[in-house]
C-alpha cells in the first residue's frame, strides 16, 4: 500500500471508531451515579431548583433524544457549553490541549533522549557494569509511582535549589519550557524505563542476527555496522512502542498536572468527570482520541521510513 | 471610623479565642503592589444569585457590596451600600439609607433602581438556589434618590441578615442589561465573565482552572487606615492550585503570599516556620455524620437507628477527644449542639455525648439491641478527614458491636444517594451563609424543607418553633425557641456528633491585613504586602 493510500485507510477506519467511542462515552458518562445538577447544585437545593435546572439542561430528555441532539450538534462542530465553566467546552479545551500536547511531547523527547543512548550502552555492554548500573536505575524510575516522584523532584529542584518555579505555566517559549521541565521529566521517567529495557533487547537481538555478522564479515566499519543496521532496525520496535504509549501518556498526564499545577486536559477530566460535566467529558474523550488515532498514524507512517517491508 | 471598629472586634476575637496568633495591627498598612493567594479550586459562576458553590459564594465579597454586611464575628450585621436601616414598630417595613456617592468600578453611579432591581432579581422565586432568604419580602419601592423601602409580607427576624448575605448584592442595573444574550440566563452568564460591582476590586482577567486577576477598583467606597480609599493592594492574584503539597510547596518557596485548607497534619509545621504565619480563623463549620432515621431503608429493610435510643448510645460510644486527635491533631472542638457555637442563638451543652461506653451498651440493650447491627456509611474517596474519622468511628463501634460498612464514592454520588434517600449513614460538613441561624435549622431540624437533611427525622414540635421562630421579632422569644429546638433535637440525635473546626490559612511573613469572617467570606480589602 501506498502512503497516501495508507492515510487514507486509516482516516476511514477512523471515523466508525469515533462513533463508537462517542456512543461508549455518552453512555458511560450517564451511567455515572448522580447527574450535573446533583454534582452542581450539591447538597443544599431543594427538589424544585433540581427538576428546574435538569430541565433547562435538557437532562428531563430520554438518553435517546439526547443522543441525538449530541450528534446533530457533533457532526456541525458544536460539542455544546460546559456545565461547570458556562462557557463553550471548546474554548476551554482550546486553552487546555496545547498545554498537555507540550507536556506530554516535551516528556517523549525527553524519555528518547534518556533511553535510546543508554539503551544501547547498555545493550553493547550486556551483563558487564555498565549494563547493571543503567538497567536499576531505570528499574528505579519505572517503579516509582508518578505523583511520589514528582513530590520529589518539586521538594529538590523547586523548593530547596529554587532552579524551577513550583509548578504552574508559563508565558513565552522559555517560560513554558522552564515551568514544564520538572513535570515532563516526571512523566518520563517511567516511559523511558520502558523504552530503555525494550531497545536493549531489540540492540541484542539484533547484535546477534545473522546480517549483522555477514556485515562484519564484509570488513565494515563498527560505525556504520552500528548506525546503519544495528539502531535502524532496533528503533522499529521503539517506535511501536512509542506509538501504542501516547494514550498511557496522556493519562500519566492527568497525575503529573495535579502535582506540578500544570493546566492541562488532564486536570479539566478529573475535574469533570467529578462535575459530571457530560459535554466536557465527551468532547475530551473524543478529542483524546483523535490524538491517539493521530499518534498511531504517525507511528505507521515513520515505521514505513524505516522499514520498507512495512509499506508492502 | 468603621475600618478601624472592624480590626479592633476583629483582634478581639482572635485574641480571646487563641486562635490567630495576632498579626501587627498597629504597623500601618502598605499601599500598593500585588498579592498572589492560591486556591484549591476556581470559582464557576460570578453571579451573587445564580451561583451555587462556596468557590463562588466565598470571594463574591471583593467584587460586589451588600446593603448590610455581616459583622467580623459572624453574629450581626454592619452597614455597607446602606448607611442606616430601619425596620417598623411591627416589623412589615425595612427602610434603607443609601450611602451617598457610591459608584461602581466602571465609575457609573449607584441608584436606588439598582438596589431595587438587584433584590427583585434575587428574590424572584425561579432564579437561583438562594431566593428563599428573601421570600418575606412583598415589594422593593424606591422613595427617594437615596431611598428604599422594603414592605414585608410578614414580619421577618432574618430579612437584616438576609441583607448583608451574598445573593442579595447590588448590580449595576444598566451594565448587566447590555451585556450579550438574548436571555436573562445568557446576560447572567457573559455579565459573570466581566462582572461589575461595586467592591473592593474589579476582574480584569480570568483563566478558568489556572488564575484569576483583580485590580484594585478606584471607585470603592471603604476607607483605610490612613483615610484614602481601600483596598490597599493594586492588584490580588488567586492562583488554582488543587493539589495541597504543591501549594504549600508554593508558599515555602514564596511563590505565593498566602493559601487556603492548610491540611490539619501540616499545621504544626507551619507555625514553626519563621518565615510564614498561620491563620486559623473561626468559623460556622461542623463535621458530622447524618443518620437516615425513617423506620425502613430504600429496600425496605427495617433501620436500627431509628430508634432514638440507638442514635444517642452510638453518640455515646464514640470518642470526640480521640477523633478531634487524630483527624484534626486537636485543632477542633467537640460539637455542642447541631450549629456550631459561632452561630447567632446557638445554646450549647457542655459534654453533649461524652464517651461513655456503659451508658452507650445499656441505651443498646433498652433498645433491643444489646447484641449490635450492621450499618452503612457513605464517604468521600481520597478524602482524608473522612478516612481517619470513619476509621476510629468503625473501631469503636465494634466494641458495642456494631459493624460499620464504609463505601467511599465521589461526590457527585453521595449527593445523588442522599437526595434519594437511600442511604444508611453519610459523612457531612456544614458552613453557615448568613448571619442568623434559620439557614442552618431548616436544613437541619425542620422537615418540610429538605427531610432534615434527607434523614426524615420529624419533630412536628421543632416545625411549629421552627415557623413560630421565623416570623418572631421579640429576640427573647426567638432566643427561647432557638433554646428549645436545639435541646429536642439534640437529645433525638438525628446526626453523630464530630466536632468543629476553624479556617486554616497562612501566609508568608510580609502578607498581612486578610481577614476569614466566619461564613468563610474571604476579604482581601485590607490585605497589603509589607515592604
Amino acid at each position: 500500500m501506498s502512503k497516501a493510500g495508507l492515510i487514507a485507510a486509516r482516516l476511514l477506519q477512523i471515523v466508525p471508531t469515533f462513533l463508537l467511542i462517542g456512543v461508549v462515552v455518552f453512555v458511560l458518562a450517564r451511567l455515572l451515579p448522580g447527574d450535573p445538577v446533583s454534582a452542581m447544585l450539591g447538597d443544599r437545593a431543594s427538589d424544585e431548583a433540581v427538576n428546574r435546572l435538569r430541565q433547562q439542561m435538557g437532562l428531563d430528555r430520554t438518553i435517546f433524544e439526547q443522543f441525538a441532539i449530541f450528534l446533530e450538534n457533533a457532526v456541525r462542530g458544536d460539542f455544546g457549553t460546559s456545565i461547570a465553566f458556562r462557557v463553550p467546552v471548546t474554548s476551554v479545551i482550546a486553552e487546555r490541549l496545547p498545554v498537555t500536547l507540550a507536556l506530554t511531547g516535551l516528556a517523549t523527547l525527553i524519555a528518547l533522549g534518556l533511553a535510546v543512548p543508554l539503551a544501547f550502552v547498555a545493550g553493547l555492554n550486556a551483563n558487564r557494569w555498565p549494563d547493571f548500573l543503567i538497567r536499576s536505575v531505570f528499574q528505579v524510575g519505572l517503579s516509582s509511582p508518578v505523583f511520589y516522584v514528582g513530590l520529589i523532584l518539586l521538594t529538590v529542584f523547586a523548593a530547596w535549589f529554587r532552579w524551577f518555579p513550583v509548578g504552574g505555566y508559563g508565558e513565552g517559549v522559555a517560560d513554558i519550557l522552564w515551568h514544564l521541565l520538572l513535570p515532563a521529566v516526571t512523566l518520563a521517567l517511567s516511559f523511558a524505563a520502558v523504552i530503555m529495557r525494550n531497545l536493549r533487547a531489540s540492540v541484542l537481538e539484533v547484535l546477534n542476527a545473522e546480517f549483522v555478522d555477514f556485515a562484519r564479515a564484509k570488513g565494515l566499519s563498527r560505525r556504520v555496522i552500528l548506525t546503519r543496521h544495528v539502531l535502524r532496525n532496533a528503533l522499529i520496535s521503539t517506535v511501536t512502542l512509542v506509538g501504542l504509549h501516547a494514550g498511557s501518556l496522556l493519562g500519566g498526564a492527568v497525575i503529573t498536572e495535579s502535582v506540578f499545577a500544570v493546566p492541562g486536559m488532564g486536570r479539566l477530566m478529573v475535574d469533570s468527570i467529578f462535575a459530571r460535566d457530560y459535554p466536557m467529558i465527551q468532547a475530551l474523550t473524543l478529542i483524546l482520541a483523535v490524538v491517539v488515532s493521530l499518534a498511531f498514524l504517525v507511528t505507521d507512517l515513520v515505521q514505513m521510513a524505516l522499514d520498507p517491508r512495512v509499506a508492502r | 471610623m468603621r475600618r478601624t471598629f472592624l480590626k479592633a472586634s476583629l483582634v478581639a476575637l482572635a485574641v480571646a479565642t487563641g486562635l490567630v496568633q495576632l498579626p501587627s495591627i498597629a504597623d500601618a498598612a502598605t499601599r500598593g503592589g500585588k498579592m498572589v493567594y492560591a486556591r484549591y479550586a476556581d470559582s464557576l459562576f460570578l453571579d451573587p444569585v445564580l451561583n451555587d458553590a462556596n468557590v463562588d459564594i466565598w470571594v463574591l465579597t471583593n467584587l460586589y457590596d451588600t446593603l448590610l454586611q455581616p459583622t467580623a464575628d459572624g453574629l450581626g450585621v454592619q452597614p455597607g451600600l446602606a448607611t442606616k436601616w430601619d425596620v417598623s414598630g411591627d416589623g412589615k417595613t425595612v427602610t434603607l439609607a443609601l450611602r451617598p456617592g457610591v459608584k461602581f468600578a466602571d465609575g457609573s453611579a449607584l441608584t436606588a433602581d439598582d438596589v431595587k432591581w438587584s433584590l427583585d432579581r434575587a428574590r424572584d422565586p425561579k432564579a437561583g438556589a438562594w431566593n428563599s432568604s428573601l421570600a418575606s419580602i412583598e415589594s422593593v419601592s424606591v422613595s427617594g434618590p437615596e431611598t428604599v423601602t422594603l414592605a414585608l409580607k410578614h414580619p421577618d427576624p432574618t430579612i437584616l441578615p438576609a441583607l448583608a448575605t451574598f445573593n442579595s448584592a447590588i448590580l449595576p442595573q444598566k451594565a448587566f442589561e447590555a451585556s450579550p444574550g438574548a436571555t436573562p440566563e445568557e446576560k447572567a452568564k457573559s455579565f459573570a465573565e466581566k462582572p461589575i460591582g461595586t467592591g473592593p476590586f474589579v476582574m480584569t482577567a480570568w483563566k478558568r482552572g489556572v488564575s484569576m486577576t483583580l485590580k484594585r477598583n478606584p471607585y470603592y467606597w471603604k476607607q483605610g487606615e490612613d483615610g484614602k480609599p481601600l483596598p490597599y493592594l493594586d492588584e490580588l492574584e488567586f492562583q488554582i492550585i488543587p493539589d495541597d503539597a504543591t501549594r504549600l510547596l508554593k508558599l515555602k518557596a514564596g511563590e505565593i503570599d498566602g493559601t487556603e485548607f492548610i491540611p490539619y497534619a501540616r499545621v504544626k509545621e507551619l507555625q514553626a516556620d519563621p518565615n510564614l504565619r498561620m491563620e486559623l480563623w473561626p468559623s460556622t463549620r461542623v463535621r458530622y455524620l447524618t443518620f437516615y432515621c425513617g423506620p425502613t431503608y430504600k429496600d425496605g429493610k427495617p433501620n436500627p437507628v431509628a430508634n432514638p435510643k440507638v442514635r444517642q448510645a452510638l453518640n455515646y460510644a464514640v470518642n470526640k477527644d480521640a477523633i478531634i486527635q487524630i483527624t484534626t491533631l486537636g485543632l477542633g472542638k467537640p460539637m455542642r449542639s447541631f450549629m456550631s457555637a459561632t452561630t447567632p442563638l446557638f445554646v450549647g451543652q457542655d459534654n453533649l455525648y461524652k464517651y461513655d461506653l456503659a451508658k452507650a451498651k445499656a441505651l443498646l440493650a433498652e433498645a433491643g439491641m444489646a447484641n449490635g447491627f450492621d450499618l452503612q456509611i457513605y464517604s468521600l474517596s481520597g478524602n482524608g478527614d473522612d478516612a481517619n474519622d470513619l476509621a476510629a468511628v468503625q473501631q469503636m463501634w465494634a466494641q458495642v458491636g456494631v459493624k460499620l460498612r464504609i463505601d467511599q464514592v465521589d461526590n457527585a454520588t453521595r449527593t445523588a444517594r442522599y437526595r434519594e434517600e437511600n442511604f444508611g449513614m453519610r459523612t457531612s460538613a456544614w458552613t453557615n451563609d448568613i448571619s442568623d441561624p434559620s439557614q442552618i435549622t431548616s436544613y437541619f431540624a425542620y422537615w418540610p424543607n429538605i427531610h432534615s437533611l434527607h434523614s426524615n427525622w420529624q419533630d412536628k414540635r421543632v416545625d411549629e418553633l421552627f415557623e413560630k421562630s421565623q416570623q418572631e421579632i421579640d429576640p427573647k422569644a426567638r432566643a427561647e425557641q432557638y433554646r428549645e429546638i436545639q435541646q429536642r433535637y439534640n437529645e433525638s440525635a438525628p446526626i453523630l456528633y464530630l466536632y468543629e473546626t476553624p479556617y486554616p490559612v497562612a501566609f508568608r511573613k510580609n502578607a498581612k491585613g486578610f481577614v476569614q469572617i466566619p461564613l468563610g467570606n474571604n476579604l482581601f480589602e485590607a490585605a497589603y504586602i509589607e515592604k
